[in-house]
Order: C-alpha cells, then structure tokens, then sequence
C-alpha cells in the first residue's frame, strides 16, 4: 500500500459518503487506514468537508431528508472506526466542542433537532442526542455526564417551548448557566422569547443553527482568554 | 372485524410488532418510496403541478397501499412496526365514511365525499389552523372567523399562555387552557349567531389528556364537533393519539386524522411525499377511525405548501384518493405570507383552486406557515372559501386550475427567501367591530380583480 493508495480510498470515501453508502465508506476508510492514511486528515478533510457538502446541497434543496440521512449515518459509522484507530494508536481524537441535543418535554417532534444534529456532526461537532420529550434535568444531567460545552434544546409546538424555559431556569438554580453555552431552535420559537428565556443564541434554520453556534463558541473562547 | 375488535387489534400490534430503531424504519421507508416512485412510474413536472393524468392519480393510490403494507406503521413508544394487510387497509377505507353531519341545528353542514372535478362545491371548514395565537385577542380572532359568509366551520389556534404563564403540554395548564379554549370557539359561533356550528378542534391541547378536556356538551365542544388526532413524520403513531380515539368514538365526536407530509423530507421529493400521503390516509381510516382529513403538506425548509412541491402532492394525492376511495377530506394551505400582503391571497387561491378540483374540501389558513403569532385572520380563510365556489362555478377542469396556479405563482414565489410576514390581527383589523382594515380590504379586492383577469369570475363578496 502507498501513499497514493491511501489518497485514492480517501477519494472513494469522499465520494461514499456524498452518495450515503455506509457500507462503501466503511470499506474505504479501513481500506485507507490500512494504506497508512493518517486518521486525523481524514476526519478533518474528508468527512467533514463531503459531510458539509451534502448538509450544504440539502439546504440548497438539491437532496432531500434521506439523502442527509444516509450520509450523516455513514459519517458517524466511519468517524467510530477512525476513533478506534486514533486510540489503538495511541492518541485521543478531541472534538471541537460537545454538545448535548434534545426536543423539550412535552414534544415529540424530532425532524428538525435530528437535521441541526446531523449538520453539527457534519462539521465536526460531538453531537449527544438524547432524543425526543426530555426533560429538562436530564439536559443538564447528560451535559454533565459527557462534559459538554453546549446544551441544544427544540420545541415544534407551541405549547412546549415552555420546557425551553425550564432548562434555562433549571441551569441558573442549578449554578450552571455560565457553564454551558444555551441554544434553542424550532418551529414555537423566536428572538424574543429565546431572549426572554435567557437563551445565548437562537436559529430558525439549522444551518443558521450551525452558524449560530460557532460565533458563540468563538466568543465564549475570546471571552474565556481575556 | 367491529370496531371494538379492530381497536383492539391495533393496540395487540403496537405491542407485538416487529421491533426497530426509528432512524432504521425511517431509511426503509425513504427506500421503499423511493422504489415506489420508480416502479409505478410517478412523475413531477413543474409546469404540471395539478396533474390531469388520471391513470397516473390511480398509480400513485396503488403505490401509497404498497407503501403501507410493504412498511408499516411505526410506533413511537414501542418502537414496534404496526403491520397491517391489503385487505385490512381496504375493508378499513370500505367501512369509512361518505357523508359526514357537522355541527348541529340550522348551522348543521352536510360534508360528502367529494370527487375530481365535482360539481358540488366544497364546504369551507377553516380557521388559525393551529397556529400559535395570543390569549388576549382569541375570541375576536376565532369571531373574524366564524362571521365570514363562505366559511361552514370553524377549526382552532393554539394559544401560548394562559393568564400570561406560558401553557405547558400534559399539565394542570394545559387543561385549563383547552378548558377556556373551547369555551372561548362556543362563545365565538354563539357572538355571530350560529350557535351550532361546527368546530374543528381545540388545537391549544396537544396531548390526549388536553384533547379529551375539550369534551363538555354545554361550554366546549359537543359531539357534533371534532378533534385531531395526529401523525408523526411519517407513518408514525405513538400511545398518546390512539388513546384519543375510543374516547372520542364514545362522545360520538368526529375524528379528524391531521396529516403533515414533509416535501424534501423523508418521503423525498414530491413524487415521493404523494406517496406517502396516500398511505397517511390509510393510517387515518384504519387507526383513528377518521370521519374526515386534513392534509396539511410541509415544506421542510419554508414550512409552506404553495410552492410547486406542495401543489402537486396536493392534487395528486387528492385526485389518488378522490378516484378510489369515497372518504371525506380537506386540504390545508399553508402560506409564507401574512395578513394585509396581496400575495398571502395570491397563495391561498392557488392552492384552494387545485384544492377544489381535485376532491378536497377547504380548510386553512397556515398564514406565515405557523411562524408568527396572530397573524392570521378570517379574511384570508373566507376569501378561501370563495375562491373555491367560484373555482365550481365555473366548472373549472384541472387544467385550467393548473394554468391559474401558474398564473398566480409568479406573483408570489419571490418572497419565499424573504417573506411578507404582515400584519397582526390586532393591526389587519379593527378590534371593536371586528372588522379588516381599509388595507387588507383594498388587498381582497386586488386579489378578486386579479383572479377575474385570470378567469375566475366572482359573485359578491364580503369586501366588495
């Protein structure tokens, strides 16, 4: 195997994961670890920029949900194998930023936190879903319990984005609400009432989502340096 | 099988069934439609966008049954596959259904199946269509509502507080919102003296438990009335809406199966989300019992449907279900725009247009899609209402709807980037007589001119 070997089953991942064939990449990124492809520059030039393109052609309604789907399930099974390697060999693979995703109690509407999870992981993101009608101690609980940097709530309907409040409310008696960076999204939502609650940002798209989260990030370490 | 036994089944199914993850079941299903589509040779065109292809309306019926048994139901709380035969399915839509009583009295309705192209024209059920509204302005929200001369019923908004608390689903809260909620659509039909009109549901409940609480025959909603009972994207069910359905089988309440099909979601593409919608209708029929439908289609990103997209699952989906089965439904549009713009009419009367001729009768309005508060009022639904009667009036073919709707997306498609929210209920109208402002009026009259100009021609209206 030579360094052009480990070039090519890059490219054949790049374009699997693209296409959404878990099976296709899985086989390429073990074919390209075998062929001495250092696992890093494969997570960080390969995955993430073929999994932010497809996030970029379903914003651009050029894929639809499936598509998105089977790409971001593709990417999060080669990134495990890519992690194995890392630490088979020593290493630690360290995510930007964790962040612990969930629609608020009372909802069980997960399409749109589902999409904001896979574009998150998509640019390199650890993403904890911890699924659909959560409530609001099990947020902290589980930014605890994986030390996350950000706690991601969503709520569709109206009558739910209450349970957005309660994690706000529940992270200030708590004496965490400067230790986590608060996003909230979804269709009940906006500025004002994201503001109202004490949330750090607010996004009506998941993209904006995405976008949203790296300006805080950026400013919590500005923040955090000076 | 009797109704009885045929619950009973459904709930041994939801235990029994084949166990899945759901992001598993949702692959399958995206497949499995995707093959669908190709195998029954299921086409979208653009310029195409109400169909008038009946062989094809015929093949997307077949593939929405294939899709059905072929995938299941999935349920959301046991994560188990609900499967049920070609049999089942069509015993269950044989045993739906034609004809419907709606309110009681002299505001009574008479809603019947209706077919492609039918003569007789729709029945406008209508109201904020769930959308989120302030408790302070309900009651003359739902009042500019019932007063409209083309609108038979009235459906809910859901409000966000209750005494100014923000209402949370499965609480004390939420009872006593649907408590005030309902009381609040009773007085509203009682204000404009149709006391026995039909009302929709009460959307502020969300669970079983608020649903159920809108049940009182004196001050909420009576049996002649109904509620939703909804589904998850797509083909999802879960505890918390099959338990609404013996309860409202008992009061004698009609059940209302509330479908919200995502184009570009996980039924993929338009041609896909047909599909899909077909076999959400079938789940209605033989899980809810449904006495009538509302097919609310949702686009993934703008959270409309007056886009190309949304018309053509309307109309094919309306025309597969219209053409083989005798059910009752209604279809739902959902607009980027808001009060006081002319283009929130301009997408509402393309898709009542393609509505009307394709078997459906009217229900709506989703102005701004859901995303702002009170922006929505009766204006826009009574204007869809009579649209649709001038729609059969005229014995509009599909055809010609096609043409109109085409006509009338240029005048509005722009916006979708950057939409024209409007103006609040409080601002679109004059609160004390409840009454549109000069604005919107002049807004109506510009839309009915247009529509006339495209060949539409109107009776008298309201805003006149």
């Amino acid at each position: 195997m030579t360094a052009q070997d480990a070039q090519e089953e890059a490219r054949h991942l790049g374009s699997a994961l693209t296409k959404g064939d878990r099976e296709a990449a899985l086989a390429a990124v073990r074919r390209a670890l075998g062929a001495g492809a250092d696992p890093l520059a494969l997570i960080q030039e390969v995955i993430v920029p073929s999994l932010v393109e497809v996030g970029r052609r379903f914003e651009e309604l050029e894929v639809f949900l499936p598509e998105l789907m089977a790409s971001g399930e593709a990417g999060t099974a080669c990134s495990q194998v890519i992690e194995e390697e890392i630490i088979r060999r020593g290493g630690e693979l360290k995510a930007e930023a964790t962040i612990v995703i969930g629609t608020v109690q009372g909802d069980i509407h997960d399409i749109g936190k589902n999409i904001v999870g896979t574009l998150l992981k998509a640019h390199g993101y650890k993403v904890i879903d911890i699924g659909k009608d959560v409530p609001a101690a099990t947020f902290i609980d589980a930014a605890e319990a994986n030390k996350a940097d950000v706690i991601a709530a969503s709520a569709l309907m109206s009558i739910t984005r209450a349970g957005c409040r309660e994690v706000a409310d529940l992270l200030r008696e708590r004496n965490l609400r400067e230790k986590y960076l608060l996003l909230v999204g979804g269709g009940s939502l906006d500025q004002a009432y994201a503001s109202e609650i004490g949330a750090d940002g607010y996004s009506s798209t998941a993209s904006g989502a995405v976008e949203q989260l790296k300006s805080l990030l950026a400013r919590s370490r500005e923040g955090s340096r000076t | 099988m009797t109704m009885n036994e045929r619950l009973v089944e459904i709930f041994r199914r939801s235990r029994a069934g084949t166990f899945m993850k759901e992001a598993e079941y949702d692959l399958l299903l995206a497949r499995r439609a995707r093959e669908l589509v190709h195998d029954y040779e299921i086409h979208f065109d653009s310029q195409q966008v109400c169909p008038t292809d009946d062989a094809m309306a015929d093949r997307v019926f077949e593939a929405g049954l294939q899709l059905f048994t072929d995938v299941g139901i999935y349920h959301l709380d046991t994560q188990r596959v609900m499967k049920f035969t070609r049999g089942e399915a069509l015993e269950a839509l044989r045993q739906a259904p034609s004809t419907l009583h709606l309110g009681e009295g002299a505001d009574q309705v008479i809603a019947s199946h209706r077919s492609v192209e039918d003569s007789t024209p729709s029945l406008n059920l209508t109201g904020p269509a769930g959308q989120p509204c302030s408790e302070e302005h309900y009651l003359e929200m739902l009042i500019s509502y019932a007063q409209e001369p083309y609108v038979e019923a009235i459906e809910s908004g859901a409000t966000l507080t209750y005494n100014g608390a923000d209402i949370m689903a499965g609480t004390l809260m939420e009872v006593k919102a649907v408590q005030r909620d309902s009381a609040t659509a009773r007085e509203a039909v009682r204000r404009v003296g149709k006391p026995g009109m039909h009302i929709g549901d009460c959307a502020t409940g969300m669970t079983a438990i608020g649903k159920m609480a809108a049940s009182d025959p004196l001050n909420g909603l009576r049996p002649c009335d109904g509620r939703l009972i909804a589904q998850m994207c797509e083909l999802k069910t879960n505890d918390d809406q099959l338990a609404r359905v013996p309860h409202l089988i008992n009061y004698g309440s009609h059940r209302i199966n509330l479908m919200t099909p995502l184009t570009g979601g996980i039924g993929g593409g338009p041609e896909g989300v047909a599909v899909v919608s077909v076999a959400e209708f079938i789940l209605g029929v033989l899980c809810y019992f449904a006495t009538y439908h509302y097919l609310s289609i949702t686009h993934i990103k703008w959270t409309n449907n007056s886009d190309p997209w949304g018309m053509y699952v309307l109309a094919m989906t309306g025309q597969a279900m219209a053409r083989n089965t005798h059910i009752v439904m209604t279809d739902d549009p959902f607009t980027m725009c808001g009060p006081c713009t002319d283009e929130l009419l301009y997408e509402v009367a393309g898709h009542a247009i393609i509505g009307e001729v394709c078997g459906y009768h009217q229900h709506g309005v989703g102005s701004t899609g859901g995303n702002e508060v009170d922006h929505h009022t009766g204006l826009e639904a009574g204007f869809q209402g009579e649209v649709a009667r001038a729609a059969t009036r005229a014995h509009l073919t599909r055809e010609r709807a096609n043409e109109i709707a085409l006509a009338l997306l240029p005048r509005y498609q722009d916006t979708f980037k950057n939409p024209k929210r409007g103006k609040p209920l409080a601002e679109a109208y004059d609160l004390r007589s409840i009454t549109p402002t000069q604005e919107w009026q002049d807004c109506y009259r510009r839309a009915k001119e247009e529509l006339t100009r495209l060949g539409l021609p109107f009776e008298n209206g309201p805003y006149d």
